[in-house]
Order: structure tokens, then sequence, then C-alpha cells
């Protein structure tokens, strides 16, 4: 692991008119590192995931890429600076197929604008195959509705492998998924870091977070109440600050 | 070819054997194979298929547009009074084009601008244009007297094919590329699929519904152009009814009422099947009314059939 911060918050604080959703949060995000976001309902994940990905602007303090100062007006700032956000939804067509929603928005094309189907076809295949590994699919031209929520998850996964994002940001990415389902994309997200691709895991399962996390991020009314390595806490330590802050 | 499209196709074939087989064994009462029959519907299926591609390629992008049939009247009165009024048919034909991406994209503005169900917005534009004709025109048909150049290329005969048939043809192959082959396709796809996935992807999806309302409006004045080139005039009424024909050829075609499904050879298979029943029932001399229930029947379940498949699709 470097020691550059790929990504910081400096100070954020969020109001929606009389609402303060976020105070004063700070936190960073290494290369190549995987941090769990944790906190109970209310305690300001959604609001800072939003605010990460471009959706939100924050109100006070700003954002950092690799040391730089960044403003995020839209989503596709956050995509163009290689943050990738899977949600919960995640966000696919159904009624297209994995090689589509894969180079959805993104199609490979010749200069007047059609399609390279077969190459994009080809490297569907190779991305289903070799970096994410997901169960029962056997070909790219399967219908994403047919898929289910966690082979769904693989394929918002793939996109973002494909296109060589840094940041991963998954919103409790396992809350609709079969226990084999979370197994296989938490290896998922080591695999990812063993590529230097950092994830943060937003989730209030304590337990799937400490699986996978380098680190843990806890959030209570909109602050960060405890930030700690995984040598320097237990499972247990972690389940006091969720519950008691 | 996909499952809808697949069925559809099925159904067509059948058919058509079945009529083939008739008209072998019966040749003087069932005269499907004549050629005089055999013009007539390829004269027939080229408006009601421009209408149905535009009013596709709405539906999947997840809108509707019920004003088409009046805005195929109105576009074809501009385009034959102005060429009465002594304009060239090769201008007043692309001006007649350009109306009809003008209303289709007002329409679209509308619907989008306000949030409104484009159900609503172009019932309004149905009974708007139906109206805006009689008020420019009045009650009385227009003729339409091209130059024989333009006559020649859209209701001549090429090799004993229609003008016209080829046209539509041509239309089916460049809106199936467009479509299925090409980015702006994939698009109109996501937009109508799941519009909120296709935003947070990045896709302008009020950019592609307003370039699909377009190309609904401009399709209607095409088919225009066909219908009055061959009649040789534009009747004040001759439209009413043909939005709703239009629609259920894509539904027939296997097109979701939700959007984000269905495919160009779907939509003309639906055109296809609708005018081959039409001309079947016509030459066994069936009273009008039969053809509405038929085509009644067909809507109903040609939409279960695709939602049972959608559904499947979605477990």
């Amino acid at each position: 692991m470097s020691n550059t911060n790929l990504l910081e918050l400096h100070n954020i604080s969020k109001s929606f008119g009389a609402l303060t959703a976020l105070r004063n949060l700070s936190f960073h995000i290494g290369e190549g590192e995987v941090v769990g976001l944790l906190g109970d309902n209310g305690a300001g994940k959604s609001t800072t995931v939003n605010l990460i990905s471009g959706i939100h602007k924050p109100t006070d303090g700003y954002l950092s890429i690799d040391g730089k100062k960044t403003t995020f007006t839209c989503r596709s700032d956050s995509a163009d600076a290689g943050i990738e956000t899977i949600y919960q939804h995640t966000a696919l067509v159904d009624s297209l197929s994995i090689t589509r929603n894969i180079f959805m928005g993104r199609e490979l094309t010749d200069r007047f604008g059609f399609l390279r189907q077969r190459e994009m076809r080809d490297i569907a295949m190779d991305v289903l195959q070799n970096a994410v590994h997901i169960s029962g699919i056997d070909s790219p031209d399967t219908l994403v509705g047919n898929l289910s929520g966690g082979q769904k998850q693989a394929v918002a996964i793939a996109r973002a492998v494909y296109f060589k994002k840094r940041v991963l940001l998954l919103d409790e990415p396992t809350s609709a998924l079969s226990v084999r389902e979370t197994e296989a994309l938490l290896n998922q997200v080591l695999k990812l870091k063993a590529e230097n691709v950092s994830s943060v895991l937003v989730t209030h399962n304590i337990y799937h977070a400490y699986q996978v996390c380098d680190r843990f991020v806890i959030m209570s009314h909109g602050t960060k109440v405890f930030d700690v390595d995984k040598a320097d806490t237990t499972i247990n330590q972690l389940t006091e600050y969720v519950v008691l802050t | 070819m996909g499952m809808p499209a697949g069925a559809i196709f099925l159904v067509f074939m059948t058919l058509q054997i079945v009529c083939i087989a008739g008209a072998l064994l019966f040749p003087n009462e069932f005269r499907y194979l004549s050629p005089q029959n055999l013009t007539i519907l390829m004269k027939a299926i080229p408006v009601l298929g421009c209408l149905a591609l535009g009013a596709g390629v709405l539906m999947i992008a997840g809108e509707f547009d019920l004003s088409i049939g009046s805005v195929y009247t109105f576009t074809a009165v501009l385009m034959a009074s102005l060429v009465g009024a002594g304009l060239s048919a090769f201008v007043a034909a692309p001006l007649g084009i350009l109306a009809g991406v003008m209303i289709g994209l007002l329409n679209g503005h509308i619907t989008l601008r306000f949030g409104l169900p484009s159900f609503i917005v172009t019932l309004g534009g149905l009974l708007f244009w139906r109206g805006a004709v009689l008020l420019y025109n009045g009650a009385v048909q227009v003729r339409f007297d091209p130059e024989p150049i333009f006559t020649s290329l859209f209701s001549g005969t090429l090799l004993g094919i229609n003008a016209a048939f080829i046209w539509i043809v041509l239309f089916v192959v460049g809106f199936h590329f467009l479509v299925h082959r090409h980015r702006f396709g994939n698009h109109v796809f996501a937009t109508g699929g799941n519009r909120a996935a296709a935003e947070a992807i990045g896709i302008n999806t009020n950019r592609v519904k307003l370039i699909a309302f377009a190309i609904a409006g401009g399709m209607a004045a095409v088919a225009g152009i066909l219908a009055t080139t061959r009649v040789g005039s534009v009747q004040p009424g001759q439209g009413a009814g043909l939005e709703l024909q239009a629609i259920a050829a894509c539904v027939i075609g296997g097109l979701s009422l939700r959007g984000g499904r269905g495919a160009i050879i779907g939509i003309f298979l639906g055109v296809l099947l609708i005018h081959t029943i039409t001309d079947v029932l016509l030459l066994l001399r069936a009273p009008g009314f039969y053809l509405d229930m038929f085509i009644a029947t067909l809507i109903v379940l040609a939409a279960i059939f695709n939602h049972l498949i959608e559904r499947r699709g979605l477990a």
C-alpha cells in the first residue's frame, strides 16, 4: 500500500434546508485499500455516498483526488475521476444483454456510431470469465433480467473493472444477496484489491465488513466517530461504536 | 430473432402457408395469389408500416404518440396544398416531413418539460391537429399533382414491385440498423427499459426521448407522402384511427407497453399480419366488423403473450 491518498474528504458538511445530514466529516481512502463505512440507519452513510459519487455537492468542505481539490457537479464527473458507485438496486437495464449493459453509455462504435458488436461481446466474455467469476452465467448475451441479485452486482463490478475504475463505492452490497453470493462478492473485492483497486463498503453488516476491510470508518449523526485499522480493533469494539454512539 | 418476434414470425408464416394453400386449391374463389390482390397488399402495407416504425421506436423509448394519425393527415394536406400553390413536390415533401418532425418535438417537449404522460399530451395532439386540418383547409379533399417523376418515385413500379413497398423495406432495414446496431438504438432501449439506470450511466434520456418523438412525427409525414402520392389526393378525415392501428401493429409485433423491449422486424411483421388478415377477410367478403373483431382479438392475445414472456424474463 502506498502513502498517497486516492480520495480525501476534508471537513465536509451537508445541509438540506434546516436538516444537517453531515457535519465536519473527514476521512480518506488509500490506494488499494478496502474501507468499511459503518453506521446505523440515519448516520449519514447514503449522503456520503451521494456526495462522493457527485449527486450531492457539499455545503462546506471539499473532496480531493490524489491530493488535488476537486468539485463534482454530476455523477459523470466522479466516473471520470475513476469512482464507480454500485447501488443496491444496481443501475442495469433488465431488458438488455450483459454485453450491452457493460458498455452502456460507453459503446465501442465505428465513426458513424454503429456498434462494434463482436468486439464488445468478446471483451464482455473475457471480463466475465477472467476478471469477475460469476457462477451460472455461460454467455454475455444473457439478458440481465434473468440474473440473480448477486449476478447483477457482478455485472456492475465487471463494468467497473473493464473501465479501469480506481475506487468502487458499494452501497449496501450484500443486503439482497444469498450467503454464497455474499462470499463471492467479498472475494471479488479482495481480488480487485490485489489489482490495486480500492473499495468502500457502505454497510451496516459489521461481519461482512470485518471479513474484507483494512480499515473502518464509523459514522454517527452525520460525522465520523471512529477511524481504526483492522489490526487495532475487534468486532465487539466496532459493534459498540455503531450501537452506542 | 428474439422470442416475441420469433413467435409472431411463426404465426405469420403459418397464415401465409394456409392462404397460399387455399389460393392454390380454390384459385377462383380465393384469389389471394392473383396479381391484383398482391398489388393491393403491397400498396396498403407501406403507409401503416411507416406509422408503426415511428410509433414503435417511441414505444421502445417508453412513450406513446396518439397524434400520428392526425399529423399524417395534416402534413399531407400541407404538402398537397403547397404543391397546389405551385411549389415543387421535391420541396413540399421535405417541408411536410419537417412539419411532422416539429410537431413530434413539440409533443416531446411538452411531455418532458412538464413530466406528463405522453398518452395525454398526444391525445391533445390528436384532436388539435385534426382540428387544424379543418381550420387550414376545410372539409374538402385536396388534389395532389406532383411532377411525374415524383409520382413514379413513390408509387411507380420497379421490376413489378410497387415503389412504396420498396421504400418501406428500405425503411425497415434502416430502422433495424438504427435501433439494433447503432449507439442511438442502444440508448433508446436503455431509456425505455430503466430510465434511472440510463441516467445514472450518463445517458441523456430526455434527448433520446425527444429524438424518438421527432422520428414518430417525421415517419407520420412520410406515411402521408406515400398515401397521398398513391391516391393523388388527401381526404381531411383519412388518418382517423391509424394511430391505434400503428400501436396495435407494435403490440402484435412484440413491443412492451412499458418500453425497453421489442424488435423492428416484429413491428413490420405486426403490420404484415394486420394487412394479411384484412385482405383475407375482404377476399372472403366478410363484413367489416369481423375485421375489427379479429384485429382486437389478435391485439389482446399478443399483449397477453408478451406479458407472459416479460414476466418470465424478469423472474
